[in-house]
């Protein structure tokens, strides 16, 4: 769990560092974007207000040259008014040729001081007409045009003004005073400025699409305005008040009412709008240019709205890829841990495994009929091979096994394969019931469809009699020193493929010498890099008869590392060498005799020897031998063992083999080693000749072997050996 | 087991018949005892039909060819079977007894 709790660690750390780096480069992002955001917005304001002014001025500039056009053209048509002043009746010649000669002029008086006359030229669509000025109605000394320029003893450019009797149009007027001979202003000199082209030129500066442009007049009449109901009927402050923040409005217009310039925001329709504005020299007017101001920033906006959207774009990335790399990282922190648990498990597993399979060796040090040694060599850390063998009522039982596929699912079924092996065999002597049982068992539960080649085999110790049942595994190699050949085998099926397969049981006598090499495929299919096979050739090459199993293992060991050289082990590789070491080859007969301890019972034991002698075939010498022998031996037991009166038994056991008879003798009666006695001297004379002493030492010459024990529960054991030739 | 004692020229001749084991040893050495008491004498144990003797037997053949040596008898031993022989000769009988074959 600790482990656990450190990826967390890991993954907790990793996501806050993750998220400072998002912060942090968000916060980058933003800033940035804020920057570029504001110092863009101000270049485009800039921007505009540079394209403003720069059309004000040219827009300014036209309305002076064109003033200037008309202020000079008057004023070079002075001095013929002055010329004229005495001729009234000429004046008209003189506006009519002004009138004619400047286009922009569209009509011209000279309007007399001293008597009602004013005589009057206009352009009526290409004709120049003449009338007068000096009516009852129009008053002309009245008129601004006529005061102003003699308040002010100079030229005067008049309020625009609609006229309604002159054109119909939107008009300004250029007056000069004209003096006499004597300095006397002796009239008032006109011309008539048509301001359509003004409203053209005016309304036609376009710096935006949207943008518009407005003239005002000195006393904040709207001269040209986008909207034209407002064009000399609505004074600058009245519609400053109708707007929506009149407050700001006004306050600009007082700033443009007098004659400054610049720039200042105000709301229309809604939009806050940009306006720029300057004066007009000489005309004291004002033109203004509004911007909406989306139509300034429009781009940025834009822009910005598409940067905000590939920054989250950008961001969400960021944060789909610092999840992912988190959670692979956690994921792969995870793998690694598993990978070190399924390795140390491996271990465990293997040690458990190899903790099932004999492998102390040589295992019966003490026994000299059997000489055995195995080798196991799994190909992953646990693997699916087998072997077991132990010693029961002098049998070797053993076998050896593959199971399908490796690893550690084939290692489960291998130490249920060896459990089973030792449970069944614990109770049977029959290898082909053995391998019955363990078959049926594993088909019962074989779900996931593994199988198991075994080889089980019972050896006889005693006498090197085989008895094998084979299910499905390679055939035992039999080596002795005639040569070496292979067991002959049934191959049977595997177990676990069929629970009520009849397997086949055989037999055979190793003679002593001879030994039983078992192995797994592991071997003959070792692979070499060439995709060789070790082969059975090679492998019987290796089997040398006489070679002690544990330098024959490994020789054969040797020999297949020396073939695949270092080539990767594809599968486990397990063998298993016997041989069977018992000379004394016998088949045995065990007779039983128990005796009371009566002397009258001597002619039964003759018996009994008798018919051990009969079976062993002895002759007549030999049985009448044994028979002293066993004859000295028991009537000892019966006359000293017991207490005299008392009544006791004794107990003759002969096992008759082909090479041996062996008598074992045992009573219950007093501790006494006959074998302890000293021999008689048989070299002394009659006189210093004992009579007793001869019983034991006749058994001592008569048998070969004579040993005497006493068992834990209290008995004499002797033991008597006749070697048989 | 049977013992026969003939006496003839002052010999005493002792056949055995039969098995001479340890159960009967004891009734042949009773059968015996005039052998034994007239040790002086020339004794001959007839083992013609004898088929087998164990230690007791011996050790009556011994007490007898003790007693002869005390009483300046003589003891002799004749037809023992090969089995006896071999017997005899483990013993060291071969050396005490004079064997003789009829």
């Amino acid at each position: 769990m600790a482990k656990k709790r450190d990826i967390d660690h890991f993954t907790g750390a990793a996501a806050k560092r993750g998220l400072l780096i998002i912060i942090v480069a968000v916060l980058t992002l933003e800033t940035t974007s804020l920057l570029q955001y504001f110092s863009s917005e101000k270049i485009l304001r800039d921007e505009a207000g540079r394209r403003a002014e720069g059309q004000l001025e040219a827009t300014e500039l036209h309305i002076l040259n064109v003033m200037s056009q008309v202020e000079t053209a008057v004023n070079n048509s002075v001095w013929s008014v002055e010329q004229q002043l005495n001729r009234p009746d000429s004046l008209a010649a003189v506006t009519v040729r002004l009138v004619q000669n400047n286009p922009v002029i569209c009509g011209s008086t000279v309007a007399l001081v001293n008597q009602e006359l004013a005589p009057y030229s206009y352009d009526a669509g290409g004709e120049i007409l003449s009338s007068t000025l000096a009516t009852a109605e129009y008053d002309y000394p009245h008129q601004e045009w006529f005061v102003k320029p003699m308040e002010l003893d100079g030229p005067y450019w008049s309020e625009p003004y609609f006229d309604e009797g002159g054109g119909n149009m939107l008009m300004t007027t250029y007056s000069i005073p004209v003096r006499d001979k004597k300095g006397r202003v002796a009239a008032v000199f006109t011309a008539d400025v048509s301001l359509d082209w003004l409203t053209e030129l005016v309304g036609s500066v376009k710096v935006y699409p949207t943008a518009f442009s407005m003239l005002i007049s000195r006393t904040g009449q709207i001269m040209v305005c986008p909207v034209e109901t407002l064009v000399m009927k609505k004074n600058i402050q009245e519609l400053a008040a109708s707007m929506e923040d009149s407050t700001t409005f006004q306050s600009m217009n007082r700033s443009l009412l007098s004659g400054e310039s610049g720039n200042t925001t105000f709301r229309y329709q809604g939009k806050m709008h940009y306006m720029f504005f300057d004066s007009v020299e000489r005309t004291g007017w004002a033109m203004t240019i509004s911007i909406p101001e989306d139509e300034i920033f429009g781009n940025i906006k834009r822009l910005g709205f598409l940067i905000i959207i590939l920054q989250i774009i950008g961001v969400t990335m960021i944060i789909f890829i610092l999840y992912y790399t988190i959670k692979q990282e956690k994921d792969l922190r995870l793998s690694e841990q598993g990978k070190h648990r399924i390795e140390g498990e491996l271990h465990v597993a293997r040690g458990i495994q190899m903790s099932m399979i004999p492998k102390i060796f040589p295992p019966y040090p003490e026994r000299g009929d059997v000489d055995m040694f195995a080798s196991v060599l799994p190909a992953k850390e646990v693997g699916g091979d087998l072997y077991d063998f132990y010693i029961r009522e002098n049998k070797l039982f053993f076998c050896i096994g593959d199971v399908s596929g490796k690893g550690v699912p084939a290692s489960l079924v291998m130490a249920v394969t060896r459990s089973l092996f030792r449970t069944v065999s614990a109770h049977e002597k029959s290898p082909q019931r053995i391998v019955s049982t363990i078959n049926a068992s594993m088909s019962d539960m074989n779900e996931t469809n593994m199988f198991v080649t075994l080889f089980c085999g019972v050896l006889d110790l005693e006498n090197g009699h085989l008895r094998y049942c084979n299910a499905g595994h390679n055939a035992p190699v039999l080596v002795q020193e005639g040569g070496k050949r292979e067991l002959p085998v049934v191959p049977n099926l595997p177990l676990g493929v069929l629970a009520d397969m009849s397997f086949t049981e055989q037999e055979t006598d190793l003679t002593c010498g001879t030994g039983l090499f078992l192995y797994t495929d592991g071997l003959n299919e070792a692979e070499n890099a060439f995709h060789q096979l070790f082969g059975e050739e090679r492998m019987m090459a290796a089997l040398q008869p006489g070679l002690e199993s544990r330098k024959q293992i490994a020789a054969m060991t040797d020999a297949v590392h020396a073939f695949v050289s270092g080539a990767e082990q594809s599968d486990d590789l397990t063998m298993l060498y016997i041989r069977f070491m018992n000379s004394q080859i016998t088949e045995e007969t065990e007779r039983h005799l128990i005796l009371h301890n009566d002397i009258q019972q001597i002619p039964q034991l003759a018996e009994f020897v008798e018919a051990v002698a009969d079976i062993a075939k002895l002759d007549v010498g030999l049985a009448m031998s044994l028979n002293l022998a066993l004859e000295e031996a028991v009537s000892n037991v019966i006359m000293y063992a017991y207490p005299p009166g008392s009544d006791g038994l004794v107990d003759v056991e002969a096992i008759i083999r082909k090479n041996e008879l062996r008598f074992i003798l045992s009573d219950s009666g007093v501790a006494f080693d006959p074998t302890a006695a000293p021999d008689a001297d048989i070299t002394l004379d009659v006189s210093e000749r004992p009579i007793g002493g001869l019983g034991i030492f006749l058994v001592r010459n008569i048998m070969d072997e004579v040993s005497y024990t006493r068992s834990d529960d209290g008995k004499n054991i002797l033991t008597m050996i006749k070697k048989l030739a | 087991m049977e013992v026969k004692i003939t006496e003839k020229d002052n010999v005493m001749t002792a056949q055995l018949i039969g098995r001479l084991d340890t159960a009967v040893s004891q009734e042949v050495a009773t059968a015996l005892q005039p052998v034994i008491d007239q040790a002086n004498k020339t004794i001959v144990l007839d083992c013609k039909e004898l088929s087998y003797i164990s230690s007791s037997g011996l050790r009556i053949f011994l007490t007898i060819r003790k007693a002869a040596a005390g009483k300046g008898g003589k003891v002799i031993v004749r037809d023992i079977n090969n089995e006896i022989r071999q017997v005899f000769m483990m013993t060291g009988f071969l050396n005490l007894f004079e064997i003789q074959e009829s």
